[in-house]
């Protein structure tokens, strides 16, 4: 028998209490009330053989509790080379959860987690059931329990290291509690007849405060599952990380494009002063870098640096002349000991170019007309450059000018070609407009719907026409659905077109005027669709173009033409990238390390971005690039305290609870606390010693209530 | 000691003790018992009961109550030591009976009885008279729970000399486990006005045979003292000074001429009063043939 605190074996030299009690227990305790004392002398009590025969069985009790006790904080423990319950079949399921996220990439965490787990496999007998399970952004099952069972008892070892033997930390995230949820249920699944099994999970990470808990707050934990967690600690503690900042609302103002990084430096960093730089890619044109930027962050705070670009990087006003140059830019914290987080890649986001094709006889002088609104609300933004061209019905576009053209507004009657090209144009996906300024338009509307006989007639009310009745659940009205937005009382219609033939049955109506007919009207053909309005937005028309809604509506248009398909900004590694759509080829994805995929035409989006760095959708200068960093949380590599775990109802094993360690121990778990933990003869001891205890309680009482009868004088 | 009234165990005791006198030897002796006496020459003729002669043609004298009757003070001491037992009762519990009795007792015979309980001062004093009601204001006297401290026999028998001026009798009852020369003074005086005292000692059988068994603290009842005693190895030394202070206090009372009846409690009380009698009917006869 080996002891885990022998030191706790000299409280049994508390024996020698009760034994000298019990030599001088005649002094004092008892009192007799006497008349006088006047006729007695002090009669010290003799020490004498008899007296300390008289409460053997007391003493030894005493003794034998004291001793048990000693015994019991003294943690025995058997040294077995076999675990117990060897021949009753597996003593342990184990499930061994690694992690391979990437702050795993810190230098000699990954070795020595490797090293952890294959101690922790070396220590799984062959009746033990042992399963291996990783876990990034998502929770990999490397090594079944079938597979343990299936492999003969003397591979089993060999068999679970060579799971481990392909595996490397991934750039994903941490996601912890996926990952617990997961090991438990693989455990759960335990069948009833092996009660009495331990099952546990073991941990083996770097326990970082970014790793994600959340599912665990909606998870009820098994009983009877244990997490072991056997932390991997770094050298060197401190980390700071740089992140990209969504734009600022006023970021579209201005001459000078700057970019927003904040910079965070973790609660027990070291470092404070940091340097921020332009990468290589930043200074592609041979024109001398940029100088760094010098910033401090002291421990546990961070700072937001707006960083301008610099004059060779991309225009962020984005014109066509330098975005073909250089498009993308990495930059580089420096002054921080862990690299795996400091480079941050950052495209300028390329301005989208839609055309717009007006067909009407006004000029774009002429401030009552609507070409003339059209062209002033759509500025040029970083985002979006919207290129108006105005053309005369008369004139005939070019096929690709109509072709190029996203959304096309008509507003004077057509000729039948230019009428029935639209007609095919929508019919291929494209958008248009047809907002006559009169009822002589009816024709080119009968040509546009492709129903013939299609008339239109002139109305003026009395007054004024409102729209009364609007369907917000239509895209085009999506955005003004919020009570604060949907008033459209303000806004007065002098003349309006009815009409004056049935509506196809295929019509939506968007709006209705408050007498009733219909004012803008949604007529899908083919793939596209035809907005009529009733009403146009010149001044002799109505109050439209001068509302408050006219802007948002008409953006809300070009959403509804199909213009918002760019990529999101920035997405972290494992976020999916969109593909645009419409594509007739296979996409080319090229990889940040240079390999190609090419992606089917179904496919609407890229999942698998397994690295940071700068992924490009197509090749050549058409090549659209997406910056994919590392998720952020991912840097907060400060300890997680276990205590968070607890708290989220994870039994954590005994020995290791937050009561006894609340940081995690660096040397893991000694061969002599698992023996211990898993024996634990200290409990059987105790109840012992409360055995003892309790007998001798009673023989105690027993035998005071004798000596009370014989202290009365005979 | 197992009636819980005292009035009824006076009276148990006194009935039970009057039932047995029917067959008892000793008939006719008691405390001045006659109320005629027959005409002896030298009487005072005025005295003569000319109506009994007229009835029995014989002289006698018929006294006056307060010369015939017997006035009789009963000093009980009250102190904590009293209150020390071993049986069901204590040593103060069977005083107060031994009291009551013989307040009842000599109540009976037209005696008129006077009280006073005392420990290391007097605590309450009851004049000695035969009224009705009065043996009652005795009895709650006697039932008043002890409070003394300590006791000191010597200076309430003092005070009971300077209170008590008219002759009759005392009966101290004690365990006087004090000490003796403190008493002698104060007997002696009570002695010279003329009171005939009956010194009764009450002991519990423990105090007398030292029957303990167990080593314990021993705690002094009025001092609060503690002695760690070994009773195997002190009975001896005790039983020899309790014998010596026995022996000094019996030697005293014989010196001073008190009559000295030491009384354990585990004595039956009819047997206490009985030999109480007999002594005085001995000491009647002693007197009566030394003069």
């Amino acid at each position: 028998m080996s002891f885990l605190a022998p030191l706790f074996l000299l409280g049994a030299a508390a024996i020698a209490g009760p034994i000298l009690f019990h030599l001088i227990a005649r002094t004092t305790r008892d009192r007799t009330l006497f008349s006088s004392l006047r006729f007695l002398r002090p009669s010290p009590p003799r020490l004498t053989r008899k007296s300390r025969i008289e409460h053997w069985l007391l003493l030894a009790l005493r003794c034998l509790a004291l001793a048990l006790l000693a015994l019991a904080f003294a943690r025995p423990f058997l040294r077995q080379p076999t675990p117990p319950n060897a021949a009753q079949g597996p003593a342990r399921r184990t499930v061994l959860l690694l992690d391979t996220s990437a702050s795993m990439r810190r230098p000699d965490l990954w070795k020595d987690a490797r090293a952890r787990a294959e101690r922790h496999i070396r220590e799984a007998s062959p009746s033990d059931q042992f399963a291996i399970l990783t876990f990034d952004r998502t929770t990999a099952l490397r090594l079944s329990f079938q597979q343990w069972e299936a492999a003969s008892p003397a591979d089993r070892t060999a068999v679970a290291i060579a799971a481990l033997d392909t595996l490397q930390p991934s750039w994903f995230a941490t996601h912890l509690g996926p990952a617990l949820v997961r090991a438990a249920e693989e455990l759960s699944d335990t069948d009833v007849s092996q009660e009495g099994v331990r099952r546990r999970v073991i941990l083996v990470s770097d326990l970082q405060e970014g790793a994600r808990l959340d599912p665990l707050q909606s998870y009820e934990w098994p009983k009877g599952i244990e997490v072991v967690p056997d932390p991997v600690k770094p050298a060197i503690t401190g980390n700071a990380s740089i992140q990209l900042l969504a734009d600022s609302p006023d970021a579209d103002r201005g001459n000078d494009p700057v970019l927003r990084v904040r910079i965070a430096n973790s609660a027990d960093a070291k470092q404070e002063q940091f340097r921020v730089t332009w990468g290589a890619n930043a200074a592609a044109n041979s024109a001398p870098a940029p100088p760094p930027t010098e910033v401090y962050v002291p421990p546990g705070q961070a700072r937001i640096l707006p960083l301008a670009v610099p004059t060779n990087a991309p225009s962020l006003a984005g014109t066509a002349s330098n975005t073909a140059s250089l498009r993308v830019a990495s930059i580089a914290l420096s002054g921080d000991n862990e690299p795996f987080d400091n480079t941050l890649f950052v495209h300028p986001p390329q301005p989208s170019q839609l055309n717009v094709l007006y067909l009407g006889n006004d000029p774009v002088t002429e401030a009552r007309q609507p070409l003339f609104f059209l062209a002033r609300a759509l500025p040029e933004t970083r985002r979006q450059t919207v290129h108006i061209s105005a053309s005369r019905p008369t004139a005939s576009p070019s096929a690709e000018s109509l072709d190029n053209a996203r959304l096309i507004v008509a507003t004077d009657s057509l000729p039948d070609t230019l009428a029935d090209a639209l007609r095919s144009r929508i019919e291929a996906g494209q958008t248009v407009v047809f907002a006559p300024a009169s009822a002589a338009a009816s024709p080119t509307l009968a040509r546009l719907l492709g129903v013939p006989g299609t008339s239109l007639v002139d109305e003026k009310p009395t007054r004024y026409a409102m729209l009364g009745e609007l369907d917000f659940r239509h895209p085009l009205l999506a955005p003004f659905a919020d009570p604060r937005f949907s008033d459209f009382t303000r806004i007065h219609y002098w003349r309006y077109r009815r009409f004056a033939t049935p509506l196809p049955t295929n019509a939506t109506v968007i709006t209705r005027f408050d007498t009733g007919t219909p004012a803008w009207i949604d007529f899908p053909i083919g793939r596209g669709r035809l907005l009529f309005l009733a009403s146009g937005w010149s001044t002799a028309d109505s109050q439209f173009a001068l509302s408050s809604k006219f802007v948002p509506w008409l953006y809300s248009l070009l959403d509804l033409a199909g213009a918002s398909t760019t990529p999101a900004l920035h997405p972290n590694v494992g976020d999916p990238i969109p593909l645009p759509t419409g594509r007739t080829a296979p996409l080319t994805l090229r990889r940040p390390d240079g390999s190609t995929t090419n992606l089917p035409v179904s496919l609407d989006r890229f999942t698998e971005t397994d690295q940071p760095g700068t992924w490009w959708l197509g090749e050549g200068p058409t090549a659209v690039p997406v910056a994919v960093n590392l998720d952020p949380s991912e840097s907060r590599t400060a300890p997680l305290s276990v205590e968070q775990l607890e708290k989220l109802g994870v039994q954590l094993d005994a020995s290791l609870s937050s009561a006894a360690a609340p940081t995690p121990k660096p040397a893991g778990i000694p061969p002599a606390l698992e023996a211990e933990s898993r024996q634990k003869l200290w409990r059987w001891i105790i109840i012992g010693a409360l055995a003892v205890l309790i007998i001798e309680s009673l023989v105690a009482g027993i035998t005071a209530r004798r000596v009370s009868t014989a202290a009365q004088p005979a | 000691m197992s009636i819980r009234s005292l009035e009824l165990r006076a009276r148990a005791v006194v009935e039970g003790f009057w039932n047995g006198l029917h067959r008892s030897p000793y008939h006719g002796f008691s405390v001045e018992f006659t109320e005629y006496r027959q005409y002896t020459p030298g009487d005072d003729p005025r005295h003569v009961d000319w109506r009994v002669y007229a009835r029995s043609d014989r002289h006698y004298i018929k006294k006056f109550e307060d010369e015939t009757n017997l006035r009789c003070h009963l000093l009980l001491d009250r102190s904590r030591s009293m209150e020390f037992g071993t049986l069901s009762h204590t040593k103060a519990q069977y005083a107060a009976t031994l009291a009551a009795t013989f307040a009842h007792f000599l109540h009976q015979q037209g005696d008129a009885i006077g009280l006073m309980t005392f420990d290391e001062q007097v605590r309450e004093l009851l004049p000695a008279r035969h009224r009705p009601g009065h043996l009652r204001h005795v009895y709650h006297a006697i039932e008043s729970p002890a409070a003394g401290t300590s006791t000191q026999l010597g200076t309430p028998i003092e005070r009971a000399a300077d209170l008590l001026h008219k002759r009759g009798m005392v009966i101290l009852i004690s365990d006087f486990l004090a000490d003796p020369a403190e008493l002698e003074k104060p007997l002696l005086r009570l002695a010279a006005i003329g009171h005939e005292i009956c010194a009764f000692q009450i002991l519990d059988p423990a105090e007398r045979d030292f029957s303990f068994k167990q080593s314990s603290l021993f705690e002094d009842a009025e001092s609060g003292n503690t002695l760690q005693i070994d009773p195997a190895a002190a009975r001896a030394g005790y039983l020899e000074r309790l014998n010596a202070h026995q022996q000094s206090l019996a030697a005293l009372c014989a010196r001073v001429g008190v009559s000295w009846h030491p009384i354990a409690t585990d004595r039956p009380l009819g047997l206490a009063l009985f030999d109480f009698l007999q002594d005085r009917a001995r000491r009647g006869r002693i007197i009566r043939r030394a003069s």
